[in-house]
């Protein structure tokens, strides 16, 4: 029940979303805050594990369709704007919603082939999106790009679950744990090309070096909400399938894909922060430093366990997943609210912003402290609690990958606080006060609030995540 | 009971300076009790209070003041009420978001000193940070961007390698009984770690509070930040900012690594005679009275860092005042300078040839904080350097040389006296309201009360305390 109260609910305001133009955003919008409310509702309310075929709701899909909802509620809103004035305004919120949806399976699933559908749910409404500007050659070039990697990736994983499939007779995820236990050396090496491939059919979608080619480009050229959509929901959907896969799945086997994704995370990371300090252009820098980003995540998955097999890492990993999201997306949104006037592609445009728009600066200021990891915002105790369970890991390299992901994250701040400089320490040639169109301010000022609650008083927060750890 | 408590209800927001002003005489009256009632001679911590806060990772709202924390304490509300009020007279821009940030940077400096969770004491330094950078970017001199820019970038770096060595005391010592990150906790736990975890966690901590002290190679961005920030900033700056990396080297520094420290104190110490010496020779070759000031700073936190790692009770409880005369000290120079650059129009050395003329009782005043700095007997600043260089005497006498700190010192600021003071009066009379100059006689009064009379905060809060603490960690002598 709970599935289908969860999962029909948008799917079935899709239908309404492609009729007549201003009806299908409301409905669209109404559908995500539903299922938002009864996701909640339901997370709180201790509904106990469902298992409906191949899909398995459990804490752990409570907490990333919240996470997923927040996100795409956020875009939605963001969009009212937006798509003023456009003709694809219907179709815009169907996609946006089909998309969650695509993200919502991809958490629930429990089975390959569901995993499978789950992820081309969720990609194939991004290309028309990321293609939504029909004449601007930029958002189809960005399209493009992004179609062709993102097919690639797709074509990986089909592979992937095809071999493990081979190996183990079965695609249920917990059924492939139970067989590839007791696995035998010859078949030991196509499961291990299963699981490089699924590394990097992930890889592509979750933005890890070296797949994160496509980021920067399909960032910049999307339309700024979609980047929203792209950078929060799509990837930390990537990751709720990483973690199933990697932590039920793939965790009995006994190979040292762990120190696999503690090389990838370093490479992440360096790259992410040393190529953000170069861009010249906003949406650029926000997308590598979402590329950075992902790298702490990919620490909680290197070491999810702590000696005494406390899943820290993994907590703090599912932490930063909804602080992130909630962070980028409003930078993005913040982004987007800047566009409406200036041009992004230029850092000139930010250039004493805190006169020119001071709402808009402030908030991007709170997120890039929160991304930066200042306390006492949101960012900080779930990077503390991946750093402390990467030292707290029963691998020896444990605290050289926590030494080099804070070095990292002290470095981030160089390029953070170029921009708070930009924004409040320089003079613009032009200080004349810009309007600050609603549905942005106040998604920024949401993203903003929950910031705070959430690094004020972070005790909840950290005890939901240590339960949606436990029950994976 | 503490002091945090009453900062975090206070109002951050409004527009008056009254309330600016007011909020942080209320938080001194409150810390002056606290002195009254502080119990001298005990060695434990006093007015705890503690709070759940996210104990589901071992965060903790623990503070509580023992005799190390209680001289940084009254400095630091006493320095952030003249700050303010001084800040009357010399900030005319954006005045809600100043004195806002203003409040902001008194609850991250309070806190500083008085937590005793280790992520909270993290929370409260990096509170203190962004503020800061705000007063040196927006209201700072010509080359503010650039040192604010730099500030920022120096410190965040550093606090996140301190912060791997916390994180890695609470995973190292979690092995026995429940990890934590309470400090009464982990000084049990941390003595018992093998050495090589010590090192490493030692030396992390120390590259964060070193880069704040600051120490010879890591103190670039501090003459920067210090001559672009507002002159009262640069009181708070000198004052208490630097203060948060002396505390720190003694509390967590010291007091929790006994294996590390005593493998690394000549290390150690000897960076800190180098700071002390390259501080004192780089002041001499200064044109700006603010530069030449900010660099007094390197030269005597050098002191700190010298007396901490002696390991000896003299030499510890020394660092710990030193810091309390420094920072009352250097604050007076700084505002001064501010108020002296308003009036006078400049701050170069050379051309402030005859103050006499303009600003006679300013004039008087330079002279008597250029006492103080330079360590005349009288002073507290005497008293404290005295000591560090009797306990760096007591553990070697090769650090004899450090005697050389305060003769280059000396040599300084009597050639800055000689060039604005003792040369005839020029121009027309120019000088301070009442205002200004009682809130420099101010700065002065502690200094030449306890230069006199140092015991109760030396003998009665300082010593005990550090006396204790070292004979836990080095039971069998030192």
């Amino acid at each position: 029940m709970a599935v289908f109260g969860l999962l029909v609910t948008p799917a079935g305001l899709i239908r309404r979303g492609k009729s007549p133009i201003g009806i299908g955003a409301y409905a669209g919008l109404a559908g995500i805050v539903i299922s938002l409310a009864s996701t909640i509702w339901l997370g709180f309310n201790g509904a106990p594990p469902i298992t409906f075929g191949g899909f398995q709701v459990d804490l752990f899909t409570y907490f990333f369709t919240g996470v997923i909802l927040l996100v795409s509620l956020f875009v939605a809103i963001s969009s009212f704007d937006f798509m003023k004035g456009d003709p694809n305004t219907a179709p815009y919120f169907g996609l946006l919603l089909l998309s969650t949806l695509g993200m919502i399976v991809l958490a629930a699933s429990m089975d390959l082939i569901l995993l499978y559908v789950g992820w081309e749910l969720m990609s194939v409404p991004t290309y028309a999106l990321t293609a939504i500007r029909k004449r601007d050659p930029n958002s189809n070039e960005a399209a493009m790009k992004f179609f062709v990697l993102s097919a690639l990736s797709s074509a990986l994983i089909v592979y992937a679950i095809s071999l493990t499939f081979g190996v183990t007779g079965s695609t249920n995820l917990q059924t492939i744990a139970g067989s590839l236990a007791t696995i035998t050396p010859d078949s030991r090496s196509f499961a291990l090309i299963a699981i490089v491939l699924f590394v990097a059919g992930f890889g592509v979608k979750m933005a890890v070096v070296p797949f994160h080619m496509w980021i920067p480009d399909a960032f910049e050229g999307a339309p700024t909400t979609v980047s929203a959509l792209l950078a929060s929901g799509a990837k930390m959907a990537a990751f709720a399938a990483a973690f199933r896969v990697f932590i039920v799945g793939l965790s009995t086997i006994n190979v040292d894909w762990y120190s696999t994704f503690a090389i990838v995370a370093i490479a992440t990371m360096t790259l992410g922060n040393v190529a953000a300090l170069m861009q010249k252009s906003f949406t650029r820098l926000l997308a590598y430093s979402s590329i950075a980003q992902a790298g702490y995540v990919l620490i909680a998955l290197a070491t999810p366990f702590t000696i005494t097999r406390d899943p820290l890492g993994l907590a703090g990993g599912l932490f930063h997943v909804l602080n992130y999201s909630i962070v980028k997306t409003g930078a993005f949104v913040a982004a987007a609210a800047v566009a409406t006037r200036l041009p992004v592609n230029t850092l000139d445009s930010f250039t004493g912003l805190g006169r020119r728009m001071p709402q808009t600066a402030f908030n991007i200021t709170i997120f890039f402290l929160a991304l930066a990891g200042v306390p006492p915002l949101n960012g900080f105790f779930s990077k503390v609690m991946i750093f402390t369970g990467a030292v707290y890991s029963p691998f020896s390299w444990g605290g050289y990958l926590a030494v080099a992901a804070l070095i990292n994250s002290g470095f981030s701040m160089s390029y953070y606080g170029w921009i708070i400089k930009r924004m409040y320490f320089d003079d613009a040639a032009d200080s004349s006060k810009l309007s600050e169109p609603i549905a942005y301010t106040s998604v920024m000022w949401i993203a903003t609030a929950l910031v705070f609650i959430i690094g004020i008083y972070p005790d909840p927060w950290i005890r939901l995540v240590r339960s949606v750890a436990s029950s994976l | 009971m503490a002091v945090p408590t009453f900062l975090f209800g206070k109002k951050r927001t409004n527009v008056a300076k009254l309330l600016g002003v007011g909020t942080t005489a209320t938080v001194f009256a409150l810390s002056v009790i606290i002195v009254v009632l502080f119990q001298y001679g005990s060695t434990g911590f006093q007015f705890t209070d503690t709070a759940s806060w996210a104990s589901s990772f071992g965060l903790n709202y623990v503070v509580g003041i023992d005799g190390i924390s209680l001289p940084l304490l009254i400095i630091a509300t006493f320095l952030c009420l003249l700050a303010a009020v001084g800040s009357r007279d010399m900030i005319s821009l954006r005045e809600p978001e100043y004195y806002a940030l203003f409040l902001l940077f008194e609850t991250g400096i309070i806190g500083v000193f008085t937590s005793l969770n280790l992520i909270l004491f993290y929370v409260f330094w990096e509170v203190v940070l962004i503020p800061m950078f705000f007063f040196i970017g927006m209201w700072g001199g010509p080359r503010r961007k650039y040192a604010s820019l730099k500030f920022l970038i120096f410190t965040y770096a550093g606090s996140a390698i301190m912060l791997f060595g916390f994180v890695a005391l609470y995973a190292w010592t979690g092995s026995t009984g429940s990890p934590s990150f309470d400090y009464t906790t982990l000084i049990q736990r941390a003595a018992s770690l093998a050495l090589p975890l010590q090192v490493a966690a030692s030396l992390a901590t120390f590259v964060g509070f070193a880069v704040k002290l600051p120490i010879f190679p890591l103190h670039t961005w501090l003459p920067d930040a210090h001559v672009e920030a507002p002159a009262p900033v640069s009181v708070l700056l000198a004052g208490l900012l630097l203060k948060m990396g002396g505390y720190g080297l003694i509390r967590y520094n010291l007091l929790l690594f006994p294996a590390a420290d005593e493998l690394l104190w000549p290390a150690f110490t000897a960076i800190g005679l180098i700071t002390m010496v390259y501080g004192a020779s780089v002041a001499f070759v200064a044109q700006d009275l603010k530069r030449m000031i900010a660099l007094t700073s390197v030269n005597h936190m050098g002191y700190v860092l010298l007396g901490t790692f002696t390991l000896t009770s003299v030499g510890v409880s020394a660092a710990v005042f030193q810091m309390f005369a420094h920072g009352l000290a250097v604050g007076m120079l700084f505002l001064m300078s501010g108020y002296i650059h308003e009036h006078a129009g400049t701050r170069n050395i050379n051309e402030l040839k005859g103050l006499r003329g303009k600003m006679p009782t300013t004039t008087v005043l330079l002279v008597l904080g250029s006492m103080a700095a330079m360590a005349v007997p009288g002073f507290a600043n005497f008293i404290s350097e005295y000591q560090v260089i009797q306990g760096a005497l007591s553990v070697a006498y090769l650090y004899g040389l450090a005697i050389l700190a305060p003769a280059l010192t000396v040599g300084y600021f009597l050639l800055m006296l000689r060039r604005v003071v003792m040369t005839p009066p020029v121009g027309t009379k120019n000088e301070l309201g009442t205002g200004p100059l009682l809130i420099l006689t101010a700065f002065l009064v502690p200094l030449l009360v306890f230069g006199v009379y140092p015991s109760p905060l030396l003998g009665s809060a300082i010593k005990p305390t550090v006396d204790h603490a070292l004979s836990v960690l080095f039971p069998g002598g030192n």
